[in-house]
């Protein structure tokens, strides 16, 4: 092992730029990879006890408000909730005439029942007292509150995009309670708002639901449940696609399917790239040892040794960079909470798997840039290599 | 009395494309334990070849090569390296330390593959380092020590394993007359005080003249000995 520090320390310049390069390269993988742990973050989230009632068609389609009462009479319901995508887009005046625009999920929901049905979102008695009492109240996350400087009692607006108001202005609420969350990876930055609010505004779509929330009493029900709801609804105008919460949120992730393929292949070329550096490294230093390895053949060193010390000091460069890399990912990502797009990633962090998975690549890596240049060593003749310059 | 080396009509034949270059032919030698032999010819006589046949660094293309009572020619590559660990010490005409160890560094290589404690392996490379007199140098890299040190440094990097064999190819090729004296008379001391038996290949007829005996090799075939 200290053959192998030292032999990194031999030309320190060119180990400290190899060094650099793959950690740039497995940060930049760090950094996919929380982006993609951000996606995927509604599936992780989701609860295998709650189902989702859509239209057949999907999510552009509502529902009426009507199939409450039917849907509540199947066995196996815990709780139902209704919900409308609201979609509004948050908009404040800035001194000078500016505005400050802002988006985050929204959803109109029977806020009640919904938070019966979710459960890992907490919020303060007094507040949920408050918010049940006033009808333009609204529930928002700590972390939405934080980043719009908001707090309870305070008001805020959104621009209709999907729901205009009867009167033609913004939809206006105040800021009621607060939620916080027993799960790190909870969505923070939501808003929820009463149904009810939304039903008298709106100018069409009356008597009408996005969707239906349902909490079952037995998650292992949840294949029974569905069919059942689905059969009820199977001859109307407004046919009904159930499914677990995670299929529902699948749906949204479905939709960037893309951007998700781009970013592997990201991904991919990035950590290729890096193999190709440390392999020149490699190769390079490799070359310029052929004599030593001779050396060390000669006062007794096995070939395998050769072979190790030179895959030895691949991976120790790799896992040098993944040291750095990683942990500097690490840092961005889950400490100083560096989130590039907090509109759209509610939650970014870089997931323990993802960690694991970077220093495991840079292993690979490492054997894989060390694997010539050590099988030649392996293959080296003490008295050729001894007679090389 | 048992011979430390034992050679059997050994030839030795190198293969380059089509053609073949007969290095040793028909080499028959026997060296007895502690004696100093010189190796003595002109370039591409094959004294290099007979020297790393020695040392088992490379095997003889017939003929039987005995070194230490072991017959190389059975031994794996895996052995062998393990049997140059044990009975052989290489002194090259460059040197060879590597450059990224200090003195000590260079000396205790060997002594890593010993069953050893790093204090004893310390201890061990501090002692052949006082043996060379170089031991207020041990902690020196090779860049900052002269060409006669780091002949030295490579003569107790040698020396530290204790073996019965030194193998040294051109010791003081890179020497300047008195480094050169000081090294041959280091290893004469050597093979006079430690009973280490030494074979050296040198075109230096001063370097030969410490040795006890002189063999002379011509295209192969050895064919003049002079014994003192």
């Amino acid at each position: 092992m200290r053959l192998v520090w030292l032999n990194l320390r031999r030309s320190p310049a060119r180990t400290a730029l190899t060094v650099f390069g793959t950690a740039v390269a497995l940060a930049l993988f760090c950094l996919l990879e929380a982006l993609l742990a951000a996606f995927n973050l509604g599936v992780d989230m989701a609860s295998a006890s709650r189902l989702v009632v859509t239209h057949q068609e999907g999510l552009t389609f509502t529902l009426p408000q009507a199939y409450a009462h039917r849907i509540r009479q199947v066995d196996g319901l815990r709780e139902l909730a209704e919900g409308t995508w609201f979609g509004g887009l948050y908009e404040a005046p800035l001194p000078g005439g500016q505005k400050r625009v802002d988006f985050f999920a929204n959803f109109a929901v029977d806020v009640e029942s919904y938070l019966k049905l979710y459960t890992e979102m907490i919020v303060p008695p007094d507040q949920y007292s408050a918010l049940m009492k006033d009808r333009a109240g609204c529930l928002i996350g700590d972390k939405l509150a934080a980043r719009l400087g908001k707090g309870v009692g305070d008001r805020i607006s959104l621009r209709p995009l999907i729901w205009p108001k009867k009167d033609g202005k913004p939809w206006d609420f105040t800021i009621r309670a607060i939620y916080t969350c027993r799960i790190e990876t909870f969505d923070r930055t939501m808003m929820i708002f009463h149904h009810l609010y939304l039903e008298e505004g709106r100018t069409f779509g009356k008597g009408e639901t996005g969707f239906y929330i349902l909490g079952l009493r037995d998650a292992e029900q949840f294949a029974s449940v569905s069919a059942a709801v689905d059969r009820l609804f199977a001859n109307s105008p407004d046919p009904t696609r159930t499914m677990n919460e995670k299929a529902f949120n699948l749906q949204f992730i479905s939709m960037m399917g893309n951007l998700k393929l781009l970013f592997r292949f990201i991904g991919t070329v990035v950590i290729f790239t890096m193999l190709l550096i440390a392999a020149n490294t490699m190769m390079m230093s490799a070359r310029e040892r052929t004599r030593e390895m001779g050396i060390l053949k000669a006062v007794g060193f096995t070939d395998a040794h050769v072979f190790f010390l030179l895959i030895g000091e691949a991976v120790a460069i790799a896992l040098l960079g993944a040291l750095a890399g990683v942990g500097s990912a690490w840092l961005l990502a889950n400490v100083l909470g560096a989130n590039p797009m907090p509109e759209f990633f509610p939650v970014f962090f870089l997931p323990g798997t993802s960690v694991l998975a970077a220093f495991g690549l840079a292993a690979l890596t490492g054997v894989l840039s060390g694997i010539v240049p050590a099988l030649a060593g392996l293959r080296l003749k003490a008295v050729e290599a001894l007679r090389s310059v | 009395m048992d011979p430390i080396v034992d050679l059997d009509d050994v030839t030795k034949i190198y293969r380059k494309g089509d053609s073949e270059i007969l290095t040793l032919d028909h080499v028959t030698l026997r060296i007895e334990r502690g004696e100093f032999v010189a190796l003595m010819g002109p370039s591409g006589s094959g004294k290099t070849t007979l020297l790393n046949l020695l040392g088992g660094l490379d095997t003889p293309t017939s003929g039987r090569v005995s070194v230490c009572g072991q017959d190389l020619s059975v031994l794996s590559a895996r052995e062998l390296a393990r049997w140059r660990a044990d009975h052989v010490g290489f002194v090259f005409q460059s040197f060879n330390l590597l450059p990224v160890l200090t003195a000590r560094q260079n000396v205790e290589l060997p002594l890593t593959l010993q069953a050893l404690l790093p204090g004893e392996r310390r201890a061990h490379a501090e002692a052949a380092l006082r043996v060379v007199g170089l031991e207020e140098r041990m902690d020196h890299r090779p860049s900052e020590l002269s060409g006669g040190q780091e002949q030295r440094v490579a003569i107790a990097r040698a020396l530290a394993s204790d073996p019965q064999l030194l193998l040294a190819d051109e010791p003081t090729g890179d020497l300047d007359a008195r480094s050169a004296r000081d090294v041959m008379g280091l290893l004469k001391r050597l093979n006079e005080e430690f009973g280490k038996t030494i074979v050296i290949v040198t075109h230096d007829p001063h370097a030969a003249e410490f040795a006890r005996r002189e063999l002379h090799l011509d295209k192969g075939v050895l064919h003049l000995e002079r014994t003192r």
